[in-house]
């Protein structure tokens, strides 16, 4: 890379032209990723300013307080977030997420290593037809009411396994799992057998903490996959309203009519009240849309490292 | 010694090694076979909700499995509030269901054991074998526990006058579980029979790698089965009149009805070529700009400051991870009436009058839903282009600018065909999913104005499935949908095989 550079200023006689351009190319990608953030900024600048000024839409570029005269100034405040917990149903949708996000993404990781690994196996009975049998699924689904009956049938509406168990065996993980384990060496696994380890002590052993990146990577991805999860909340949690994951619960704030002010659970302190009253709609929808976006940025610097990865283990044939 | 001999004596220990090996008869294994077979399913109809032996009464929870009857007295008896607490139905005989579910689920649990076990060699086979032989009696017994709960219960609502509201019956599950029970005893003993006893004292209970290792995957292929292939068995309610709550069978059964109302019934083909013309526009959309991750990547690629590579990478990509009611919004904040558009023009270019929800304006949804994919989007997908340029030979490009190429004929006649390969993967793969752009973003980008322009495909299932409880239309719909989705697949993975002389799946 550094070489290219090198010959790049060395060797290349760059002209007017190749300026022009590179300034254009530069001022098109700062516009683009101004575009992609800015939201995300705004969001927050009126979750932190003063309700008031958010909602006579003086907020813009920055989080602003009232001053003495009633005009804005620079300043923050996170009142709204502390006044979150008096709003009805949003902390059983947080716990639920969280819990979901945690035993899901967990078992997922485990069935993902332990089959990837299992499917490496040249001497299984059938294995190709098996491993075949798990991959066809990726390409092929029954179509959402067949899918809805089925759980429906198995009792899984209105049930937290919902979140879980479907989702246990995910066939493009395995996949990736497959494909990294094959890369390593066969002589460790040889060595281990000789000296007598099982296939589960070689797994837990060997495998595993061999494969610890490519399990990361699943992980991550599939902790923000469940995070973001909506549409089985949706279909599936019917009469269970406190099972509604946060994006569903979410999705709802951002859906009513009404006054969400006056969802805010009844009683509490006078000063509880206040902070409640002070509170409208939007911004407790804005409040909530940066409680669900925090916990994604917050990883976001560790699932960078693995983003090549991801996407390019993926193209390589299972 | 010569080598022959070696290879006939190595062959021989092999042999010895193996004795599992040895022949069977015809006989016993169609009668192993039989049994594995029926214990998988026993097994798997314990999970199963219509198979429950005891739901003795119809106020028993529909959904509950001979698991759940046996475990959670709460699930069972949550809709019977009032019969319970009149002592219409017997605590004493709620027990006694949950007992005897709990021993019918021990001799299930024997018999699978026993399949298992019967995998492995010959002293294994018959040590497992014995279990099915302890483990359908106790089936049986738990079976007869079941039946006098059933006399029970029907004899008490009798004394107290409520059968009619207790409804006590035998399930078909019942009969299931009697024949299975029968079925797996029967090949069991045929198959203990058969297996003649291991004379050697030594010898220990082994079992062939090939068949160890399938039985460790074996909890994985089931719960692929469950919730990727079992769903299959859902279309048959396209082929029935069926209501939700209803049943199905011979006097509702109506055959391809449901599938011909697709071309004959007037609303539905209306419907249908609507959302049709939406989900093949907005696909065509899709697939027209899907070379747009390519331009990112070359255009990011000229930049030579690889800090501000990195930056714009980064930065871009973050709209990926966030879900699609998040992007909604986002969409409210900067869109909607008090939004960052109309606050700016009101507030900092002091316009009057600015409170135009943008949202609630359906001109333009196709184009307007393709800029937010697009702006999801792209950062993600030009990673694996900018990957892609990354692993380009360099000396490729040296040599051109020796041969006096500029920039922009570096980029087509080296960098794009590089990444060609990977374009056409991704084009193929877009081009068999036309008919799924997913229902995520148009359901929450959906209201009453843009309704008309943005039910795609998916979207419609949603809302005539769930939404209206047309259970057959759309279930003929989705079938209608997977299948041409497959053909499509095969379609352009045949045309990736003649073209590149590479599969895409």
């Amino acid at each position: 890379m550094r070489n290219k550079e090198k010959e790049n200023t060395t060797h290349i006689r760059r002209t007017a032209g190749d300026r022009v351009f590179e300034t254009a190319v530069i001022l098109l990608f700062v516009l683009f990723t101004f575009i992609c953030i800015f939201p995300f900024y705004y969001l927050l600048i009126n979750t932190i300013s003063d309700n008031d000024l958010v909602t006579s839409g003086r907020v813009n570029f920055f989080p602003m307080l009232k001053d003495a005269s009633g005009g804005g100034v620079f300043g923050v405040q996170f009142n709204n977030y502390l006044a979150l917990q008096n709003v009805q149903d949003l902390g059983s949708s947080i716990i639920v997420t969280v819990a979901r996000t945690v035993i899901a993404t967990a078992l997922m990781v485990v069935t993902s290593a332990w089959a990837g690994y299992l499917v490496t196996k040249q001497k299984m009975w059938k294995r190709s037809f098996w491993y075949r049998f798990l991959v066809v699924t990726m390409y092929f689904n029954a179509g959402l009411v067949p899918w809805y009956m089925n759980m429906l049938m198995m009792g899984l509406t209105d049930n937290f396994l919902a979140y879980i168990i479907p989702g246990m065996v995910a066939p493009y993980n395995i996949i990736l799992v497959k494909t990294y384990i094959e890369s390593i060496p066969s002589s460790l696994e040889e060595s281990a057998v000789i000296d007598g380890a099982s296939t589960l002590t070689v797994w837990r052993k060997i495998i595993v903490p061999l494969s610890i990146p490519i399990l990361a990577t699943i992980a991550i991805f599939g902790a923000v996959g469940n995070w973001n999860s909506f549409q089985d909340s949706l279909l599936l949690m019917n009469n269970r309203p406190d099972l509604y994951t946060l994006q569903h619960r979410l999705y709802i704030y951002l859906n009513s009519s009404s006054n969400l002010g006056a969802m805010m659970s009844q009683g509490g302190t006078v000063s509880e009240q206040a902070a409640a009253s002070m509170l409208n709609q939007r911004v407790i929808q804005y409040t909530v849309s940066m409680v669900s976006i925090i916990p994604i940025l917050l990883v976001y610097p560790f699932m960078q490292r693995y983003f090549v990865k991801g996407i390019m283990l993926g193209a390589v044939k299972g | 010694m010569t080598k022959g001999g070696d290879l006939a004596a190595m062959e021989g220990t092999v042999r010895a090694g193996y004795p599992a090996e040895e022949k069977q008869g015809f006989g016993q294994k169609a009668a192993l076979w039989i049994f594995r077979a029926a214990a998988l399913i026993t097994g798997m109809a314990v999970f199963f909700p219509p198979a429950n032996p005891g739901r003795i009464s119809e106020k028993i929870n529909e959904a509950a499995s001979l698991f759940t009857t046996g475990v959670s007295r709460g699930t069972i008896t949550n809709s019977m509030g009032r019969i319970l607490r009149s002592q219409w139905i017997q605590d004493a005989d709620i027990s006694l269901l949950m007992i005897a579910c709990i021993i019918v689920m021990l001799g299930v649990i024997a018999c699978c054991a026993g399949a298992c076990m019967s995998l492995g060699n010959r002293k294994m086979k018959r040590r497992g074998l014995l279990l099915p032989l302890c483990g359908t009696p106790a089936m049986a017994a738990g079976l007869l526990l079941i039946r006098r709960a059933y006399g029970n219960m029907l004899a008490h609502g009798e004394e107290v006058g409520k059968l009619d509201t207790i409804k006590v019956m035998l399930p078909d599950g019942f009969t299931a579980f009697w024949v299975l029970c029968g079925l797996l005893f029967a090949t069991a003993l045929t198959a203990f029979l058969t297996t003649r006893p291991e004379k050697d004292p030594a010898a220990k209970m082994e079992m062939d790698e090939k068949f160890r290792l399938f039985l460790m995957m074996l909890p994985v292929i089931l719960l692929s089965f469950i919730f990727a292939y079992l769903p299959i068995w859902g279309w048959r309610y396209a082929f029935f009149d069926y209501k939700p709550g209803g049943t199905i069978g011979p006097d509702n059964f109506v055959g391809l009805k449901w599938f011909g109302s697709l071309f004959n019934d007037p609303a539905t083909v209306t419907d249908l070529v609507r959302v049709l013309r939406n989900t093949l526009i907005m696909s065509g959309l899709g697939i027209a700009t899907s070379w747009l991750p390519i331009a990112f990547a070359v255009l990011l690629a000229e930049i030579r400051s690889s800090k501000f590579q990195r930056t714009v990478q980064t930065l871009t990509t973050i709209p990926n991870f966030i879900s699609w009611v998040l992007v909604y919004a986002i969409a409210i904040c900067i869109f909607s009436t008090d939004g960052f558009i109309n606050s700016f023009l009101t507030n900092v270019l002091h316009q009057t009058g600015a409170n135009t929800n943008y949202l609630q304006i359906a001109d333009h949804t196709w184009l307007k839903m393709l800029l937010w994919g697009t702006w999801k989007g792209i950062g993600w997908s030009a990673i694996i282009y900018i990957a892609g340029i990354a692993g380009i030979d360099q000396q490729l490009y040296e040599a051109a600018r020796v041969d006096g190429a500029n920039r922009f004929r570096c980029i087509w006649h080296i960098t794009i065909p590089g990444l060609m390969p990977t374009y056409m993967v991704m084009l193929l793969m877009g081009i068999a999913g036309i008919l799924s752009n997913g229902m995520e973003q148009y359901l929450v980008f959906e209201n009453a104005m843009n309704k008309d322009v943005i039910e795609v495909l998916d979207l419609y299932v949603y809302h005539i499935g769930i939404g209206q409880n047309q259970i057959p239309l759309s279930t003929v719909v989705g079938i209608s949908k997977s299948l041409i989705g497959v053909t499509l697949l095969f379609a352009a993975n045949g045309i990736s095989k003649a073209v590149r002389g590479e599969s895409i799946i």
